[in-house]
């Protein structure tokens, strides 16, 4: 007999605990309770329209903290995608850290054939250096290969709740094929990869570099180490045991609350890319900082780098940089 | 300064829905007890005074019901307060403009205490700031609109942890030191507000106040368990402790009134640092204790472990096979209670909280089990506080009514230690005849898929309270829609003392009205 699969639950079923909110940047942020998920599903249960709460479905960073928070199981991410399509479809006037441009890749051209690719995305991508000091860490250009397309603008458009390209989308999937697994740095494409490509192995950069012995040993108790969150929240319940083998085995600390959330800055979400201040970005960097005693900051997403750059004096580095000789 | 009585009103527009359209969603479900007279007076004078109020429905309808989801009330505005001036700014201008205010902390009430039904909404989360952690004192000095769970995180960076809070991540410290705040820990350390040291309080009539059992003493025993009639908490020194993961063990009775026997005898013997009781039915009941230290087990295991008549779960599931196989009609009790084991306790076991078998976030573990496995949409959860010596036949009592009522349902027992501080005992969830310990039990039904009507679940809850008034014991929610209950147990005489106080204290009477007076 085949089992039913058990269906995710909606706004309804929300108690209204509360405990969302503990995780979310947003409210940690601004303290305004009226931009929390809770919020939001509160004023959809009154009838309230998406139009009516534009602001808080426009503050969500999306880092995925409040779906593993949630102790009924609501499928908050998804449901945060969806109000954000649904808002674009009443409303002509957009946010300006909103995508333009279409979703087609900056480059062509074919997918080099290696057992991993690696999608780079907007940050990593720009820094070739780190990227291939990453691909040589990730057994060198025979094993490991930059992926020309990354698809860092269909991130770029599902983020912000526009209508993807499907013919784009299919094209991407379609170079995607060829590989045995797939080290993808931007953290909100792990989630719609693992449906399009099931029988994929999909890592961060995190992850990748860190199964292995060597990189690990380089990193001590004196260490923050910045996990990305989007990543990290679409495959929680395994990843989760991954960081706390790495906390236990190695001392650092991590950006992981008491839930085992990962708490975001944000970075790397349309509005810190647009204005890292503006979005709380740089805010939620001294937030996560407040009361540790640390002496380096590695981060898994170039984009917190930056947010922590501008947050405190601490040097950070991204975990490609981990085994090299000045860090 | 002669401040004229608030007045009360009922409007017709929205007025109480009848039962069989209780569940609509959008509708206010309790009427609105304030006319909205000088609102906008009211909100003018707040904003020369720097205090802005919110007034959309996206940005009230967050607070349009509690955690026992049964009432629903929409303020006029919100106020999400910066400061303690903020606070005391509202509350001088409700003052003189007569509007109620309700002060709301993580909103998890069941009666409708912190819901405003028209008036003021004070959010007090936004004050959530840890001021000083003094390790050397071990004392902590926090802002009121905390969560525990915040509290915890910033402790915890510092290797400490607090002493006790609710078993639950998104109460506010203010709202807990309001009402008492009772953990499994509570039979050895007391309930949170008997842990606090020091507060800042708001007055109802807007001043400004520090409060210590040194220093207007009077103030701190009325504020601490006052149920939020005498001052607005905006700041609180709590102690503190190091952090320490516990280790768990759990016994199981198929006799309820064993276990509490035996749950009594941990208190007296004081050979555990947690107990507590969690049953799953009322022959299948679980008596867990907890240990700060490999020590204090040790100690246990030594001492008092073969006085307890609990079993292992290996010898309370074949003594339960027996008992089942025996009697076959008894299917579906047998299988909800092997559902209800395989759910629930991997849930206290998962191995990102755990180290070395011991629990490590133990406020992370209970909290989301508690919302797992027993939160809903709407949670009904009446409760009885009682003296040592009558506690056991309070609860075969209550548990007598729960049968009746309710195929599932949980109930939940734990001890309280009393400190020498009597003033503020009074007309709160502590007995008045109860001497060094107290007891309590919750009783809650599993709602989860059914929609019983309010007018049963109301009848539930009454049957739970008569118990109270028969046997003089006391509750811990006997506010907002159980205030009914209130001169039955207390008395008039202590009611009507208190009431002076109040109308003393708070001239107007705006302060989070209708949940006791």
């Amino acid at each position: 007999m085949l089992r039913k699969k058990k269906e995710r639950k909606g706004h309804e079923a929300c108690s209204g605990c509360g405990v969302c909110l503990l995780s979310c940047p947003v409210w940690h942020g601004t303290r305004a309770m009226s931009l929390t998920r809770k919020a939001r599903a509160k004023a959809v249960q009154g009838g309230a329209s998406y139009e009516e709460i534009r602001h808080a479905i426009d503050a969500c960073l999306l880092c995925g903290a409040c779906e593993k928070a949630c102790p009924e199981g609501i499928g908050l991410f998804d449901m945060n995608m969806h109000q954000r399509q649904e808002l674009n479809r009443q409303r002509s006037v957009y946010p300006r850290w909103y995508p333009g441009g279409n979703m087609e890749p900056r480059c062509n051209g074919g997918n080099p054939k290696t057992g991993s690719l690696l999608l780079a995305g907007e940050m990593l991508g720009r820094d070739k250096d780190l990227c291939d000091a990453v691909i040589g860490l990730l057994g060198g250009p025979n094993r490991t290969a930059a992926a020309v397309d990354d698809g860092q603008e269909i991130a770029r458009f599902m983020e912000a709740g526009l209508a993807l390209d499907t013919e784009r989308v299919d094209r991407f999937i379609m170079s995607l094929r060829p590989a045995g697994s797939l080290i993808v740095a931007e953290g909100l494409l792990h989630r719609p990869l693992r449906k399009w490509l099931p029988d994929k192995k999909i890592l961060g950069p995190g992850e990748a570099l860190l199964s292995t012995g060597p990189l690990r040993s380089c990193i001590g108790p004196e260490d923050l180490y910045m996990i990305e969150s989007r990543g990290y929240h679409s495959d929680h319940e395994r990843l989760v045991l991954f960081y706390d083998r790495l906390r236990r085995e190695t001392g650092c600390q991590t950006n992981l609350d008491l839930q085992r959330t990962a708490i975001s800055t944000g970075a790397s979400s349309l509005q810190g890319r647009t204005d890292l201040k503006a979005a709380g970005c740089i805010d939620n960097a001294k937030r996560i900082l407040k009361g540790r005693r640390v002496r380096r900051i590695v981060v898994e997403d170039l984009a917190d780098a930056e947010a922590f750059r501008q947050a405190t004096d601490i040097p950070v580095i991204h975990v490609g940089l981990l085994g090299s000789r000045d860090n | 300064m002669n401040i004229p009585l608030i007045k009360s009103c009922c409007t017709d527009e929205k007025p109480v829905l009848s039962d069989g359209l209780w569940s609509s969603v959008g509708d206010q479900t309790n009427p609105c007890r304030w006319d909205g007279e000088q609102w906008a007076s009211f909100v003018k004078y707040l904003g020369a005074k720097g205090v802005a109020v919110q007034e959309g429905r996206a940005d009230s309808s967050v607070y349009v019901s509690d955690a026992g989801g049964l009432a629903h009330g929409m303020p006029h505005g919100v106020v999400r307060p910066s400061s303690s001036e903020d606070v005391s700014e509202v509350l001088k201008a409700a003052q003189i403009y007569q509007v109620p205010v309700t002060t709301r902390g993580g909103g998890l009430t069941t009666e409708g205490e912190s819901i405003a039904f028209g008036g003021l909404l004070l959010d007090m989360s936004p004050l959530n700031r840890v001021l000083a952690v003094d390790p050397s004192e071990m004392t902590v000095r926090t802002e009121a609109g905390i969560f525990w769970h915040q509290l915890a995180e910033t402790l915890r960076r510092d290797g400490l942890d607090y002493l006790s809070a609710p078993l639950n991540l998104t109460s506010s410290v203010g709202g807990t030191l309001g009402v008492g705040g009772i953990d499994i820990n509570s039979p050895r350390l007391g309930c949170s507000a008997d842990q606090c040291l020091a507060l800042k309080v708001v007055t109802p009539t807007g001043e400004i106040i520090e409060c210590s059992e040194k220093n207007n003493s009077e103030l701190m025993d009325r504020v601490l368990l006052g149920y939020g009639q005498f001052g607005v908490i905006t700041e609180a020194t709590l102690k503190i402790r190091p952090f320490t993961p516990i280790i768990m063990k759990y016994f199981y009775y198929s006799s309820l009134r064993t276990a509490m026997e035996d749950l009594q005898f941990i208190a007296k013997e004081d050979c555990a640092d947690y107990s507590g009781i969690l049953t799953i039915m009322d022959r299948a009941i679980n008596l867990l204790v907890a240990f700060d230290s490999d020590e204090r087990e040790s100690q246990f295991n030594l001492r008092w472990r073969k006085q307890l008549r609990g079993h292992g779960e290996a010898g309370f599931g074949l003594r339960a096979a027996g008992y089942y196989l025996s009697r076959p009609w008894k299917f579906q009790e047998a299988s909800y209670l092997i559902g209800r084991r395989l759910k629930l306790f991997p849930e206290f076991t998962r191995p990102e909280y755990m180290h070395e078998n011991k629990i490590v976030d133990r406020t992370v573990v209970f909290s989301r089990a508690v919302w797992k496995f027993w939160g809903g949409s709407k949670m009904v959860i009446p409760d009885l506080a009682a003296p040592q010596e009558k506690f056991i036949e309070a609860v075969e009592r209550g548990n007598e009514v729960c049968r009746r009522y309710f195929r599932h349902y949980t109930l939940y027992c734990v001890g309280i230690k009393l400190s020498n501080r009597r003033e503020r005992y009074e007309m709160s969830c502590i007995p008045p005849d109860a001497q060094d310990i107290a007891f309590g039990c919750e009783f809650e039904p599993m709602l989860r898929d059914t929609n019983y009507s309010r007018d049963y679940l109301q009848s539930f809850k009454n049957e739970i309270y008569d118990i109270g008034v028969d046997m003089g014991l006391s509750y811990y929610r006997f506010g907002g829609m159980m205030k009914g209950y209130i001169r039955k147990v207390f008395g008039d005489d202590l009611v009507d003392r208190h009431l002076a106080m109040k109308k003393k204290a708070d001239p107007a009477m705006i302060l989070n009205r209708d949940v006791i007076f």
